[in-house]
């Protein structure tokens, strides 16, 4: 009893505090803006690309939502978003502060798109443990499996791939999981590029097929490392493919030391500049050895004269 | 013809100097190896030791080997040579940089320089009366045409087969033609003994990092050549806080951002951004481009020097 008491009172603290901090930061939001409602439902779709568009804007600042592993940031350190004081607010709050920005928190009214930041928050909401939106509405339910696999399939002629995410019921028998998000992969040297397009999601037999970009570089032989997983660890814990597809556009490297050039070093450089240095300085030294020939010969020939 | 024999007794010094610096290496690696000979004559020994995580571990004496570093030579010539196949580029993106400074920082940390020199700059910009100012990191922007390696008289700055163009400063004599041939005042010159000389006076020599810097010789951006080596981002890529910076191989046509670790595709980006590069009129065909500050993403009030600008 008297924990709980303490908890409570420990809760309000917190939350008169974090009113302070607010009012101290000035976030001023207008009425109208906090009027605003998510206009997306809270799919477990619509979640999962708000995680991604998270984990890219957001995360470097404010890190995972409730585990409070922030930038310590001063004087301000970043919010955690997911943490139950920072969710009291409405939707359209939230996506004014967003939108606004403040102090060290930069404006993202014009770099991410209006639906994206919607994506968020509903990304956040998930965390609420309020549920003030509960969790929406005729969501696929996918019967419990075990033994998740990903198959995949390259179809090298007109560049698509098909992943299969299949999984074995208590029956014993495999059927394929469905609405859940892929992510198609391509290493590249400093990490991964996305080209999973705009709908990765695994249909009722647990398919999902992408077109690969036709004039994405691959090495000589066109080929490209891939990587296709699900994307969110959270549904049937890590499960990737790691595979070699040959579907990148096969591109020769171009070492610019092959041709010579102005700027190369005395390796590189132009023919016509090696032979005028070289055919100048002879031409000078010439001169010089003729003068000094005509030197010695100078005597001789005063002798021949006497 | 003068440069040409001063020059070659130069290199003969090297030489010699290198072979020394070789044979010490030899001798004080004979002896280590000796000690461990004779440690393993005698029934196991310990020896504590700190690891790098600042944990004290014991380690037996017949397992101690001497540390691998790279000869003198074999980092000039790979530094010479370049990664095969890469082709890097830089994109910064200048609608969100707000002077923070961090890219500096790591810089001036990484190359050993002092806080007045510069490998990368933030330059703060405003081209005409009524345009609206801006912040501008500017580093070396290894041109593909650069003017810099034409001027030196000794194969001192070159450039390598993935692009980037590096300073050997065992070789540099300290004429400064490139400093005057770089328009982009990219190249720093190092008029008194560098920063924490004394502390690095022992270390070989890193092409790829330019470090220990050396008094008299010539230093500028080198990408950070010695972290590409091993995959990964330039130190100012990946210390920028606010997005800035994209760096990637143009051959993969990729570009990673060292803040969000977001890889995209750099004509794209380039594209649908109307991305430009520095004084391209002059036909030096920069590796860094610039994507211009429009729909910025923090409020500038146009004071340059107010502090709060800086974040
Ligand atoms: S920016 Fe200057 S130093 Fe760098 S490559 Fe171009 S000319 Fe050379
Ligand atoms: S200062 Fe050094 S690198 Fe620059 S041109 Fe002279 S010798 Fe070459």
């Amino acid at each position: 009893m008297k924990n709980t008491m303490k908890n409570i009172a420990a809760l309000f603290l917190i939350f008169v505090f974090s009113g302070s901090m607010a009012n101290a930061q000035g976030w001023t939001v207008p009425a109208s803006a906090k009027k605003k409602q998510n206009p997306y439902e809270a799919t477990s779709k619509n979640i999962s690309s708000g995680k991604k568009i998270y984990n890219i804007q957001c995360k470097s600042c404010h890190g995972d939502p409730t585990m409070a592993n922030m930038l310590p940031l001063a004087p301000v350190a970043p919010t955690d978003l997911g943490a139950q004081n920072f969710l009291v607010q409405s939707d359209g709050e939230i996506f004014y502060k967003v939108n606004k920005g403040q102090g060290a928190m930069p404006a993202f009214e014009k770099t991410i798109s209006d639906e994206d930041k919607w994506m968020v928050i509903a990304f956040l909401r998930s965390f609420d443990k309020n549920k003030k939106v509960k969790q929406q509405v005729a969501e696929v339910k996918n019967p419990e499996v075990t033994d998740v696999k990903l198959e995949l399939n390259v179809n090298e002629e007109d560049k698509t791939m098909l992943a299969k995410l299949s999984g074995l019921t208590d029956k014993g028998k495999r059927v394929g999981l469905q609405g859940i998000e892929m992510s198609f992969l391509v290493k590249r040297s400093f990490g991964y590029l996305d080209v999973s397009g705009e709908d990765p999601y695994t249909n009722e037999t647990g398919d999902v097929q992408i077109q690969f970009p036709v004039d994405l570089p691959g090495d000589r032989e066109g080929q490209v490392n891939m990587l296709v997983k699900v994307t969110d660890d959270a549904f049937y814990g890590k499960l990737e493919e790691a595979r070699v597809v040959t579907l990148g556009v096969p591109t020769d490297p171009v070492n610019p030391l092959d041709e010579r050039a102005m700027w190369g070093t005395r390796a590189n450089a132009p023919i016509w500049i090696i032979v005028t240095f070289v055919g100048g300085v002879l031409a000078i030294w010439s001169v010089i050895f003729m003068v000094l020939f005509q030197m010695i010969k100078l005597p001789k020939l005063a002798k021949s004269k006497d | 013809m003068k440069e040409e024999t001063s020059n070659h007794s130069r290199r003969k010094f090297l030489k010699s100097f290198g072979i020394s610096v070789g044979a010490a290496g030899v001798v004080s690696s004979f002896s280590l190896i000796g000690a461990a000979k004779a440690a393993a004559k005698k029934p196991a020994e310990m020896v504590n030791l700190l690891t790098q995580d600042g944990q004290l571990v014991q380690v037996d004496k017949n397992q101690l080997r001497p540390t691998v570093t790279e000869p003198l030579d074999e980092l000039q010539k790979r530094g010479r040579e370049g990664i095969p196949g890469k082709s890097f580029v830089m994109v910064i993106d200048l609608s969100k940089c707000r002077n923070a400074r961090k890219c500096m920082d790591a810089c001036q940390n990484h190359h050993q320089l002092r806080q007045d020199q510069h490998h990368i700059n933030v330059l703060q910009m405003q081209d005409a009366e009524h345009t609206a100012p801006y912040f501008m990191p500017k580093p070396c922007q290894h041109c593909d045409n650069p003017p810099c390696t034409k001027v030196c008289p000794v194969d001192a700055t070159f450039k390598r087969q993935d692009g980037i163009v590096l300073i050997d400063n065992e070789r540099c004599i300290g004429c400064r033609f490139c400093i005057a041939a770089c328009p982009y005042s990219a190249r720093i010159f190092q008029w008194t003994e560098p920063k924490d000389a004394e502390k690095y006076k022992d270390l070989t020599y890193n092409i790829e990092a330019n470090v220990p810097q050396k008094k008299g010789t010539v230093s500028k951006c080198l990408f950070s050549a010695d972290r590409l080596r091993e995959d990964k981002l330039p130190s100012c890529v990946s210390a920028c806080p606010n997005g800035v910076y994209y760096f990637g191989d143009q051959n993969e046509d990729a570009v990673t951002n060292g803040t969000t670790g977001e890889t995209v595709r750099f004509s794209k980006l380039i594209e649908d951004n109307a991305g430009y590069t520095l004084m391209e009129e002059l036909g030096t065909k920069p590796r860094v481009y610039y994507l211009p500050p429009k729909n910025r993403a923090f409020e500038f009030n146009g004071d340059l020097l107010n502090e709060e600008n800086l974040h």
